[in-house]
């Protein structure tokens, strides 16, 4: 069951469905997966809780340049992109895409594992950013390309997440 | 006929994105209040009521069903609509917070159509 989800797919839906239709950006994989977000960033992160094989915890994560946080910000809100934006409205705007993602991927995969209940998003920025589970969690990320300019990394870290990445991985072999 | 609306969310960015799509639905209120919690819009409804209310589910203090309970308590809120706007889909929470006394529900990520779909009704 858990099996059929390919957990990759699932991230990219859930973010395009979101970019697309409330950020008005396009969102796809990147050509360059390898590329890195080496300027000040910030990451949006959300944690959830699966009620299936035991308790699987997890989060999910959105890291992005503070340029296209404060880009994604200024879309969300219908301002103009040389218009004035507080750190706290970037860094609101950050939390609400996280929190969106997250509601688009767990309906996509709740019909197969059960609710996921999930936290109050957070955010932090700073360079380097990474977010640990500790020994034990798998981590699964997409790189995205957002509109020309920016890439931004979307993950989901959980202690069971290589399950749900095994349809993938049969498709690329 | 004027009408008044109110929108609960804990994120001040997610109200102004809430108010800057209704007003793309075309919907036109002639009075719009916000609050960031639960005890906050119980605060500013024993003011008086509106007649539509737009509602976030997961708040600190209050949480949105929660408040939609509260809110079926006030005689003076009656009349009033409750339509959920929450990232949770599932039906089970969306059957609930309906027979709890909520008139509608909206998923985000929405479009300004799912606006004036769920809201129009109310507006008469």
């Amino acid at each position: 069951m858990v099996d059929d989800i390919c957990i990759s797919d699932v991230l990219l839906a859930g973010a395009k469905e979101v970019f697309e239709t409330m950020i008005f950006m396009d969102l796809e994989e990147a050509s360059e997966p390898d590329r890195k977000i080496e300027d000040d960033a910030m990451l949006g992160s959300i944690t959830f809780k699966i009620d299936f094989e035991g308790n699987m915890q997890g989060c999910l994560t959105i890291c992005c340049s503070t340029p296209c946080a404060k880009t994604i910000a200024t879309n969300m809100l219908g301002m103009e992109p040389d218009e004035e934006i507080s750190e706290a409205e970037i860094r609101d705007a950050l939390g609400e895409v996280t929190n969106m993602v997250m509601g688009s991927v767990k309906t996509r995969v709740q019909d197969e594992v059960g609710n996921l209940q999930v936290s109050i998003p957070t955010v932090v920025s700073g360079r380097d950013l990474e977010y640990s589970l500790g020994d034990g969690a798998s981590k699964i990320s997409v790189i995205v390309s957002l509109g020309d300019e920016y890439i931004a990394d979307i993950s989901w870290l959980c202690r069971e997440a290589h399950k749900l990445n095994r349809k993938r991985e049969d498709k690329q072999a | 006929m004027a009408k008044s609306l109110m929108i609960v969310d804990d994120s001040a960015t997610m109200r102004k994105i809430i108010m800057r799509t209704v007003r793309m639905s075309g919907l036109e209120f002639d009075r719009t209040e916000e609050a960031g919690n639960g005890n906050e819009a119980l605060e500013k409804l024993g003011g008086g009521p509106v007649d539509i209310m737009l509602c976030d589910i997961n708040m600190p203090e209050m949480s949105g069903t929660e408040l939609v309970k509260e809110v079926r308590k006030l005689d003076s809120c009656a009349d009033m609509r409750i339509i959920m706007v929450s990232t949770e889909s599932s039906q089970e929470l969306i059957d609930g917070v309906v027979a709890d006394g909520a008139n509608g529900y909206i998923t985000k990520p929405f479009t300004p159509e799912k606006f004036q779909e769920k809201l129009t009704p109310f507006m008469n």
